[in-house]
C-alpha cells in the first residue's frame, strides 16, 4: 500500500458524500456548462459539451449510485477524466482539495449502499473517510 | 466477353487507355517517317505497342491483341538495331495504326462484333520480319536507355561530363565472376556514375560465368585517364577499353542519319527533339494516371482542411458579433470567407478527380435494349437523354447494375408485344426513356416506360403470398404504401417470365442499394400507361464523412441537426389538414399521404402547446417517406460530424453530433435510424 500512499488525489462531492479520484486520472475540472441531452441513451449519461471544439460524454453518477440527483449550484463543477482513451466528463457537487492519504482501507462489501467492487478503497484523513472511485468500472460497468 | 459488360468504367478506362497509346503511336510512326527519330522514338512505339498488347488481352480483345503482339515483335528489332528503318517499314506501321483505329472503333459501337479483319496486316509484319535485310548483329552490345536514363545521359552532358562505354573483360579464371562484375561496377561508381550496363550486373545469378562485361558511365575523367586508372586498380581483369559514347563506331543508330555527331551537335538534338515533343503531346489527351492512394490522401485532407474553414468561419463570426467595431476582425471575417471559396473550388476540383460522365453508362443501354427487345419480340423505341452528366465513380459502379436491372423489367414486365399494344391502341413501338438531370448536388435518374403499368392488386396478392404483410395490413395500406411494398421483394422475378434476367436481383436489392448510397426511389404506376421510377442520387461522395450540409431544428427547446440528403420538402399545414388514418397522424403533402412524426413522443419531450400551423419536414430515404414535426426552423449549414464516441456508443436515431456557432452542441439526427426507432417502438 505504500506506493499507494504516495499518490495524490481530488476529492469531491456527490451529495454530501466524500469521493476521490487518483489525480492522474483527472484530465482537469471545468464550471458546470449546458448539457446537450442526447436522447434514448445510456441513463447515467448526463449528455454532452463542448469542451475547447472537442465533444465529450458527461456522466451523472448521482443516478448511477441511486443518491438524490445534483441540483446546479454556483460550485457545481465538470469532473473532466481520463478513462479508456476517452475524455469523459462526471458532473460534481463540488470539488474539495488535492490530498495524500495517511491510511487506505480496502472496501467494504457495500459503501454506503453502494456495491463495494466500484471502489478502489476507502482513505482516511483527518475530516473522516473518503471513498476512492475505480473510475473504469464505475463508468463501463 | 460477357464479363466486360458488367464494368462500363472498364471499357471506359480500356478505350481511353486505347487512344492515348494510338495517339502516341501516330506521332512516333510521323517522327520515323520524318526521319527523326531517337532511341526514344523507337522505345515509345515499342511501349505503346506493349500497353495496347497488354490491356487489350486483358479484355479479352483478341485482334489487337495479335496486331499489338506482332508490332511489338518488329519495334523490339527496330530498337535492338535487327531491323533498318526503311519506308516500306514506316508504311507498314501506319497501316497498323489505321488497322487499330479501326478496330478501336469497331470495340466502341460493338464491343461483341469485331469486323476489321487483320491477316493482311499481320501477313505484311511477319513478312518484313523475315525478308528485310537484318542488320548484322554488332559485336559490342547496344545500351537500350529508358526515359531517365536518356536524361541522366543529358545531364551529364550539360554539365561537361563524359559519357564513356567501358567494356571490362574478365580473367577467365577469376573466382565466383558475378561479384567481381560487382566490384567492377562499384569501381565505375565512384569515377562517376553507372547508367546502364550489360549485363545488369545486379540483377546476375551468383556463380554466374560472365566474360564480358560493358559499362555506360558518366563521369568527369576522360576515357583515356579512366581506362589507364581502370587497368592499374581492378584486379582479375584482363582488357579495359573505353570510349566516348558518342564515338561513330558505338552510334547504332545516329550511323543512319547524319554522320559524325559531335557530343555537342547531339546535346543540341536532343534538346531540340524535346522541344518538339512537348509540341507535339499537346495534341494528345491529356490524361495523367495517378494513384488512386495518393488521389484519396489529398481528398482526406482537404476534407480536413473544410473542417478547419468551418471552424475559423464560426470563430470569426462569433467575434464579429462580440466586437462588431474592430477593424482587424472585419479583416479577419473577410479573409475567412475569401478561405472558404478557394476551399470550395478545391474542394470540387478533388471531386471533380473521381468523375466520370454517365455515357460510360449509357453507352450499354442500347446494346442491352436491342438485345433483350429481340429476344422478347417487342419492339422499342429508346431515348437516352443527359448522357453528358458526370458523378461519382462510386456511385456509378454502385447505380449501374440497378439501372440496367429496371431497364430490363421495363422491357420485360412493362413494354407489351406489339400485337397487344396495337388492340389497346397504342403505338406498336414502345417507348422506353431513360433521362438523367442534375438537381443542385443530386442527379434525378428516370426511367419511364409506356407500357403494362404495374397492377396494385397484383403487388397485394403477391405481398400477402410471401408474408410480407398479412391481408388486414394490407387492406388498410394506401396505394402508394402497396406501391411500394415491391421493393420488399423480388417482385418481378417472382413472376418467372422467361426472359434472359439470370441476374440475381429484385427490387429489395434495388432498395438495399439506394438506401447505401443515400438515394431516394420513387414509383409511379398507372395500369395500362406506364410506370416510372424516379431515381435521386448524389453526384458526389461527401468529400468526408465527417462534414454535412446540415438543416438545423428545434424540437421543442432543443436543437437537432438533420442532413440535407434527406429533406424532401419543408411545408406548414394547418391543423384540419393533419389527419388521424388507424390512429396514425397523417399529412398530404403532394398528393401523397405520408405518417407524420412528433420525435418529441420518442425522446421524452413535451409537445408543446398545438398551434395553428404544424411545420412539417418531409424526409425520404429509398422509397421511405415520414413527415417531422418540428417547432422552429433555424436554418442550413455546413456541419462537422463528430462521432459520439465508445462510452456513448451507438444511439437509435442518432448518427453524431455537431458544435454550432454559439458553442453548444446539436445532436444529428440519423434518418434510417429514426425510421427504425418509429417502426419498431409504438409508443
Amino acid at each position: 500500500m505504500n506506493e499507494v500512499l504516495t499518490d495524490q488525489y481530488v476529492t469531491y462531492e456527490l451529495a454530501d458524500e466524500k469521493y476521490a479520484l487518483k489525480i492522474s486520472d483527472v484530465y482537469e475540472i471545468i464550471k458546470m456548462q449546458n448539457i446537450t441531452r442526447i436522447p434514448n441513451s445510456n441513463p447515467y449519461l448526463e449528455g454532452v459539451i463542448n469542451l475547447r471544439g472537442k465533444i465529450i460524454p458527461v456522466a451523472n453518477l448521482h443516478r448511477k449510485f441511486g443518491l438524490p440527483n445534483y441540483t446546479f449550484t454556483k460550485k457545481t463543477r465538470i469532473v473532466v477524466v481520463n478513462s479508456r482513451n476517452e475524455m469523459i466528463g462526471i458532473v460534481v457537487d463540488k470539488v474539495n482539495q488535492v490530498i495524500r492519504f495517511s491510511n487506505i482501507q480496502p472496501p467494504p462489501e457495500k459503501v454506503a449502499g453502494i456495491d463495494g467492487s466500484y471502489f478502489e478503497g476507502i482513505g482516511l484523513t483527518d475530516e473522516g473517510v473518503v471513498s476512492i472511485l475505480k473510475i473504469d468500472k464505475v463508468l463501463y460497468e | 466477353m460477357a464479363n466486360i459488360f458488367e464494368s462500363p468504367e472498364i471499357i471506359g478506362a480500356f478505350i481511353c487507355e486505347v487512344e492515348e497509346q494510338l495517339q502516341l503511336l501516330e506521332i512516333n510512326i510521323s517522327k520515323l517517317k520524318r526521319n527523326d527519330e531517337t532511341t526514344e522514338t523507337l522505345q515509345e512505339l515499342f511501349r505503346a505497342a506493349h500497353t495496347l498488347k497488354g490491356c487489350s488481352a486483358s479484355m479479352g480483345f483478341e485482334r489487337m491483341e495479335i496486331l499489338t503482339r506482332e508490332m511489338e515483335n518488329v519495334l523490339d528489332r527496330l530498337c535492338n538495331g535487327l531491323l533498318e528503318i526503311s519506308k516500306p517499314l514506316v508504311d507498314i506501321l501506319f497501316e497498323c495504326l489505321d488497322y487499330l483505329k479501326m478496330l478501336k472503333q469497331d470495340f466502341v459501337s460493338n464491343t461483341n462484333s469485331i469486323k476489321t479483319e487483320i491477316t493482311p496486316v499481320i501477313t505484311k509484319l511477319k513478312e518484313i520480319m523475315t525478308t528485310k535485310a537484318i542488320i548484322e548483329q554488332r559485336n559490342q552490345p547496344i545500351f537500350v536507355l529508358d526515359e531517365k536514363q536518356q536524361e541522366l545521359i543529358n545531364r551529364a552532358l550539360s554539365m561537361d561530363q563524359n559519357v564513356l562505354v567501358c567494356e571490362v573483360e574478365i580473367l577467365e579464371d577469376s573466382p565466383m565472376k558475378s561479384t567481381r562484375a560487382y566490384l567492377i561496377m562499384n569501381f565505375f561508381n565512384e569515377c562517376g556514375m553507372v547508367i546502364s550496363m550489360i549485363p545488369n550486373v545486379l540483377e546476375l545469378p551468383i556463380g554466374d560465368d560472365i566474360g564480358n562485361v560493358v559499362f555506360l558511365i558518366s563521369t568527369q575523367m576522360s576515357a583515356d585517364v579512366l581506362e589507364k586508372k581502370a587497368l592499374n586498380e581492378l584486379m582479375d581483369v584482363s582488357k579495359v577499353k573505353v570510349f566516348s559514347y558518342f564515338d561513330k563506331s558505338y552510334q547504332c543508330k545516329t550511323d543512319i542519319k547524319e554522320d559524325g555527331l559531335k557530343d555537342k551537335d547531339l546535346l543540341d538534338k536532343n534538346n531540340k527533339s524535346s522541344e518538339k515533343t512537348v509540341e507535339d503531346e499537346k495534341q494528345v489527351l491529356h490524361t495523367v494516371k495517378i494513384d488512386a492512394d495518393r488521389l484519396e490522401r489529398m481528398r482526406e485532407l482537404v476534407g480536413e482542411l473544410v473542417i478547419e474553414q468551418i471552424r475559423i468561419a464560426q470563430i470569426s463570426s462569433n467575434l464579429y458579433n462580440q466586437y462588431p467595431f474592430d477593424e482587424s476582425i472585419d479583416d479577419l471575417v473577410g479573409i475567412s470567407n475569401r478561405v472558404s471559396v478557394l476551399i470550395n473550388e478545391l474542394q470540387d476540383g478533388i471531386m471533380k478527380t473521381r468523375m466520370i460522365p454517365l455515357k460510360q453508362l449509357f453507352c450499354q443501354i442500347p446494346e442491352m435494349v436491342g438485345g433483350l427487345s429481340h429476344l422478347l419480340n417487342k419492339e422499342i423505341n429508346l431515348v437516352l437523354e443527359g448522357e453528358e452528366i458526370e458523378i461519382d465513380r462510386t456511385i456509378m459502379e454502385e447505380m449501374s447494375d440497378l439501372l440496367l436491372y429496371l431497364i430490363q423489367n421495363a422491357i420485360d414486365h412493362g413494354i407489351e408485344k406489339p400485337e397487344i399494344r396495337k388492340k389497346l391502341g397504342k403505338p406498336e413501338k414502345g417507348t422506353l426513356r431513360i433521362t438523367a438531370l442534375p438537381e443542385e448536388s443530386n442527379v434525378i435518374i428516370t426511367v419511364e416506360d409506356d407500357g403494362a403499368g404495374i397492377d396494385i392488386q397484383e403487388i397485394k396478392m403477391s405481398a400477402i403470398k410471401n408474408q410480407i404483410v398479412t391481408q388486414q395490413e394490407a387492406d388498410n395500406m394506401t396505394e402508394q404504401q402497396l406501391i411500394n411494398l415491391i421493393f420488399c421483394m423480388d417482385f418481378f422475378t417472382s413472376k418467372k417470365v422467361d426472359t434472359a434476367s439470370d441476374r440475381e436481383f429484385g427490387m429489395d436489392i434495388v432498395r438495399a442499394n439506394i438506401e447505401k448510397m443515400n438515394g431516394i426511389i420513387d414509383v409511379e404506376t398507372c395500369v395500362g400507361t406506364g410506370t416510372k421510377f424516379i431515381i435521386k442520387l448524389p453526384i458526389k461522395l461527401p468529400l468526408t464523412l465527417s462534414t454535412l450540409k446540415g438543416l438545423l431544428i428545434k424540437i421543442n427547446d432543443e436543437i437537432y441537426a438533420l442532413p440535407m440528403s434527406n429533406v424532401v420538402e419543408i411545408v406548414r399545414k394547418p391543423k384540419n389538414e393533419i389527419e388521424s388514418v388507424n390512429g396514425q397522424a397523417v399529412a398530404v403533402i403532394r398528393d401523397k399521404t405520408v405518417p407524420l412524426v412528433w420525435l418529441h413522443d420518442y425522446f421524452g419531450i413535451p409537445r408543446g402547446k398545438e398551434r395553428e400551423n404544424t411545420l412539417i419536414v418531409l424526409l425520404g430515404i429509398a422509397e421511405k417517406r415520414f413527415g417531422l414535426v418540428v417547432d422552429e426552423l433555424i436554418g442550413n449549414q455546413e456541419i462537422v460530424v463528430t462521432n459520439l464516441g465508445s462510452y456513448i456508443g451507438k444511439v437509435e436515431g442518432i448518427s453524431g453530433a455537431t458544435i454550432l456557432g454559439n458553442r453548444s452542441v446539436a445532436c444529428i439526427l440519423d434518418v434510417l435510424g429514426l425510421l427504425d426507432m418509429v417502426n419498431s417502438k409504438r409508443i
